[in-house]
């Protein structure tokens, strides 16, 4: 099926030197990431040192990244076009693991999301999905390159994202879903769709949502509201908006210090170790830190997008644009939550909120990021399966004109 | 692919992503720079105070749409924790001027430490006396609030109390397993009955107001409301007139009574006496109250009704009708001649009276054991106690009540089970006539008989049948599919009916006849081992299509017809609309022995062969 792309693949495998791929690592990616995982131990300490047991959140954050680590050297190991040659395998197990949750999940808050393993814990596969979705649209759309004329065209792919967003939406996990769906504009806009197929997309988004808002659970729809006014704040959502705005506003400039965030407050942040570690960032570092935080990201950002760029093929390009994607919209959402520009719906801070899967994948993302960017041609040219530059070129009429 | 495009594409991407920080950027400056200061006061001093605003509790009402339970408005006073600046002055003086138990109210206030932004109750309905002085010495008093919430009442006193149930606060098992629905501590919670069962459907949602308030903790700004939304409305299937006269008839006599409409199974009236005033619980019942009821021996917490096991005397010999008219041992013409005793190989079992000749009808007419002996033996105790669980005996019934006794329905098997003993033929006999291991709630009572009444469905008993919005509309209808089906054939079904319209025209209860209206039922008198026999009736009315099934039980005080059939007849009469008849004189019954609560031990004292009227 993919005949473009095997014939070159296969003879480079193996034959470029360990050496030349070391070389070829990105350590500004490594650095950025290994600053993000760090600064996340220590406010995962910080946040919930207090607590009866100081050092168990903080043991099962280390235990879960020495693991995912361990995994992600293991990644780097292979070439990651094996990983897009099975990417129909990943797609049915990441299918059949979110319809488990749903039947013999844990619930949570109102939501099933977690599914046990007995002693060693439990697992929440709705965060190796975002990594699953991410290689499983790459391949999907290496493998039909487009030129997409027209908004049917798209459809197969939205067919591919609908299956997982309704799984998860039936958890409900109304956040997770939505990460699917940036991810998902962000690869196909990357990928080629027209702009106004993908407006066409968000319209008809926003033309069904009467529909979805029946599917949400209660819960969900108060969020919603009190994020659209706030005055209505039923318990607990507007007030945790109000309690981490006062939170991060407290930290000022330089904030109180590290360890140093009121314990009150704290208490008052609702899930001020996940979703809500930002706010005792913003406290206990101050405007300074919390704009360090964000120079951090774009950094780890940026080198993701040269990776995009630098890609020996589709798959590679479109996959580290995914991650982009998916790192960019949670950064996006978890930070705007804290200071009440966006609804609270339940995104982890990337590398550093507390929670075994979300960290995991994380670091697996990078580890895939890296992969690609090892594995790029030195000699830049178009290694890509796609069609002759010419017929594109006639498709995309905005950017013609742009030339 | 065009690597133009997708490098110029990556660019706008890159934008896009910019942009999206420099707003966080802005954000972030706004709220930590420009409102800094503003935050940081609030964080510092604690000036954010969110108050709770108790939902009113859905209200119930009886089957015709009148009020049984209610709200009214009342004073909680509670203190909050972080607002507390001198705890050791503070408290003592608020538990003194409560009149509360200083140990109690220290063991809550400790409770409420891990969250201190949230208000502690100390007690709820405070007499307005009381609120006058707190809010007098206010400024004294930092971290002591005085809200009105809504408290519980029960207009009706004890009426129904073990069929509505009452409240109590939410207790910390409880609270684990409901947090994520929204409990809280301190909340009251159903602890039993309606209130219980349905405590989703009452309890409604709390409102919060979430203020900016001054160092004496009053409001300054209110920053965010939610209004309460009250509980919904629990309609009853329960007649409150009806009600009231079955707890009338049963007056001071320690027993239970059951009436319940045949055709669906919905409750009429439900009386277990003696009861308790669950205004009591209204705030969270004292602990001296509690022991009170606790300790009483008459037990009045237990819910006769549905929790009493009790042996069931002659009223069982429906079952044993059945049983033998359905595997053709008798017809209803057969002959039996009662010398007034039956000779089991040299034992005798006595009967009350010797009956002479008579044929089966008579005999279930005068209940005359001789003849359920003798027919006993061919049926055998399996299919004796197939029979009787058919009829929804020895299980429990599923009514919306909680903590339902199951009754006990002994056959071989069971006996050698649970007594380790072998299975006599008297125990056959014993068996037959409802004495011996047999155990059975009024409510099973009633179930047994609904089945004759209504042609063989087995109801499933059930106490609401509607849960309204409090705007009316109907979110709920309660309708419990049917337990079962007496698979019985029509002429066995008609004996039947004849022989318990027998009873009440010519037979045991024929006292009780009510002009203009033809009852049908069985008595009986359950010999016990803690004195007196109960007495037992059980009936249903019109004979044509009964529209309601009426079970009365009194604990220990001789004979089914003299003391049980006259309160069923005097519930009849008042559902029909029928003028009263007096009611003969009630002694308050001697030293209640309680019932039996499904203890095999108890029935197996139980004399063998019992006399009944």
């Amino acid at each position: 099926m993919n005949t473009a792309l095997l014939p070159r693949a296969v003879p480079d495998r193996g034959l470029v030197p360990v050496k030349g791929l070391i070389r070829n690592l990105d350590f500004l990616l490594i650095s950025t990431t290994a600053a993000l995982v760090g600064l996340g131990l220590v406010m995962v300490y910080s946040t919930t040192h207090l607590s009866p047991h100081p050092l168990v959140y903080v043991r099962s954050q280390v235990l879960h990244l020495l693991v995912g680590s361990l995994v992600a050297l293991g990644l780097l190991l292979i070439d990651y076009r094996a990983l897009a040659s099975s990417a129909r395998g990943m797609y049915v197990i990441n299918l059949l693991l979110l319809a488990a949750v749903l039947v013999i999940g844990r619930s949570s808050l109102g939501a099933q999301r977690w599914i046990s393993l007995g002693p060693l814990g439990q697992f929440q596969p709705s965060e190796f999905a975002k990594l699953i979705i991410v290689i499983t649209l790459a391949k999907h759309l290496s493998g039909s390159p487009g030129p997409y004329r027209s908004i049917r065209d798209l459809l197969p792919f939205l067919g591919h994202i609908a299956l997982p967003i309704f799984l998860i939406f039936r958890q409900p996990d109304l956040g997770t879903a939505m990460v699917y769906g940036a991810i998902f504009v962000g690869m196909l806009y990357a990928g080629g769709a027209r702009r106004r197929d993908l407006a066409a997309l968000g319209v008809a988004g926003l033309v069904i949502s009467p529909v979805l808002w029946h599917v949400l659970k209660e819960y969900q729809r108060r969020r919603l509201l009190v994020f659209v006014d706030p005055a209505l704040d039923p318990l607990g959502s507007g007030y945790g908006i109000i309690q981490s705005k006062i939170a991060v506003g407290s930290g000022m400039l330089w904030g109180k210090g590290l360890f140093n965030g009121t314990q009150n407050i704290l208490r008052f942040v609702p899930e001020h170790h996940t979703d809500f570690i930002f706010s005792a960032i913003g406290e206990e570092l101050g405007f300074v830190g919390g704009m360090i935080l964000l120079v951090v990201f774009f950094l780890w950002i940026s080198r993701g997008l040269r990776i995009a760029t630098v890609a020996r093929d589709r798959f590679g390009a479109l996959a580290a644009v995914g991650i982009v994607s998916m790192v960019a919209f949670h950064l996006f959402v978890n930070v705007g939550m804290t200071v009440g520009i966006m609804p609270i719906t339940g995104i982890p801070l990337p590398f550093i909120s507390f929670g075994g899967s979300a960290l995991m994948t994380m670091l697996w993302a990078t580890a895939l990021l890296l992969n690609i960017g090892m594995r790029h041609q030195q000699l830049s040219f178009d290694t890509s399966p796609g069609p002759p530059v010419r017929v594109i070129r006639r498709v995309g009429g905005p950017e013609r004109l742009e030339e | 692919m065009d690597r133009g495009l997708f490098e110029r594409r990556l660019t706008v991407l890159l934008a896009v992503i910019a942009a999206a920080f420099v707003v966080l950027a802005i954000r972030l400056w706004q709220v930590q720079i420009v409102q800094g200061e503003y935050f940081l006061r609030l964080s510092e001093e604690n000036r954010l105070r969110v108050t709770s605003v108790a939902a009113p509790r859905g209200l119930i009402e009886d089957r015709r749409g009148r009020p049984v339970v209610l709200n009214r408005p009342a004073f909680t006073v509670s203190v909050l924790p972080m607002e507390m600046r001198h705890p050791e002055q503070v408290i003592p003086e608020v538990v003194r001027t409560l009149g509360l138990d200083p140990a109690e109210a220290a063991a809550r206030i400790a409770a409420g430490r891990d969250r201190p932004f949230q208000p502690v109750r100390l007690r709820r309905d405070v007499p307005k006396e009381i609120v006058a002085a707190i809010e007098e010495n206010r400024m004294d008093l930092p971290g002591v609030m005085v809200e009105v919430e809504p408290v519980r009442e029960y207009p009706l006193g004890p009426l129904g109390v073990h069929l509505l149930g009452y409240l109590g606060e939410i207790s910390d098992r409880d609270l684990d397993a409901l947090r994520a629905q929204g409990y809280e501590a301190g909340d009251l919670i159903g602890k039993d009955g309606v209130e219980r069962i349905y405590d989703r459907q009452l309890r409604g949602r709390n409102g919060q107001i979430q203020a900016e308030v001054d160092a004496q903790g009053r409001p300054l700004r209110v920053l965010a409301t939610t209004p309460a939304e009250p509980g919904n409305t629990v309609r009853l299937g329960l007649d409150l007139d009806l009600q009231r006269v079955a707890e009338e008839a049963l007056g001071t006599r320690v027993g239970a009574l059951v009436a319940m409409d045949p055709r669906d199974g919905s409750i009429v009236a439900l009386v277990s006496h003696p009861a308790f005033d669950p205004n009591l619980f209204a705030t969270s019942i004292t602990a001296a109250n509690w022991t009170q009821l606790v300790q009483d021996p008459a037990q009045p917490l237990l819910d006769r009704a549905i929790q009493g096991g009790y042996p069931m005397g002659s009223v069982f010999k429906v079952v044993t009708a059945t049983a033998a008219l359905e595997l053709g041992i008798v017809g209803a013409d057969s002959r039996f001649y009662c010398p007034g005793y039956y000779n089991l190989g040299g034992r005798i079992f006595h009967d009350h009276e010797a009956h002479g000749n008579l044929n089966f009808l008579e005999g279930i007419a005068q209940s005359c054991n001789v003849v359920f002996w003798t027919v006993a033996r061919p049926v055998g105790p399996e299919r004796l106690g197939e029979f009787a669980r058919m009829y929804g005996l020895g299980q429990k019934t599923g009514i919306d009540l909680v903590q339902e006794s199951t009754g006990i329905i002994p056959d071989p098997a069971w006996k050698i089970r649970t007594i380790r003993e072998p299975w006599y033929a008297g125990d056959t006999l014993n068996t037959a006539v409802g004495q011996g291991f047999t155990l059975a709630t009024p409510l099973q009572v009633a179930r047994m008989l609904a089945a004759v009444a209504n042609g063989g469905t087995v109801v499933t008993p059930h106490v609401v049948t509607e849960v309204r919005s409090p705007k009316g509309r109907v979110l709920l209808r309660i309708a419990p599919p049917a337990g079962g089906q007496v698979r019985i054939r029509p002429q066995t079904l008609s004996v039947l009916r004849a022989g318990l319209a027998a009873v009440v025209t010519h037979g045991t209860a024929a006292s009780i006849q009510i002009p203009g209206l033809a009852v049908a039922g069985k008595t009986g008198t359950a010999e016990n081992p803690h004195g007196k026999p109960h007495a037992w009736f059980a009936g249903y009315a019109p004979i044509d299509s009964p529209q309601l099934v009426v079970v009365a039980l009194v604990e220990n005080v001789g004979f089914g017809a003299e003391f049980a059939a006259p309160i069923v007849q005097r519930v009849f009469e008042a559902a029909f609309g029928l003028p009263l008849q007096p009611l003969p004189p009630t002694s308050p019954a001697s030293a209640p022995a309680g019932p039996d609560r499904g203890g095999p031990g108890a029935g197996a004292q139980a004399p063998p062969g019992s006399p009944h009227p």
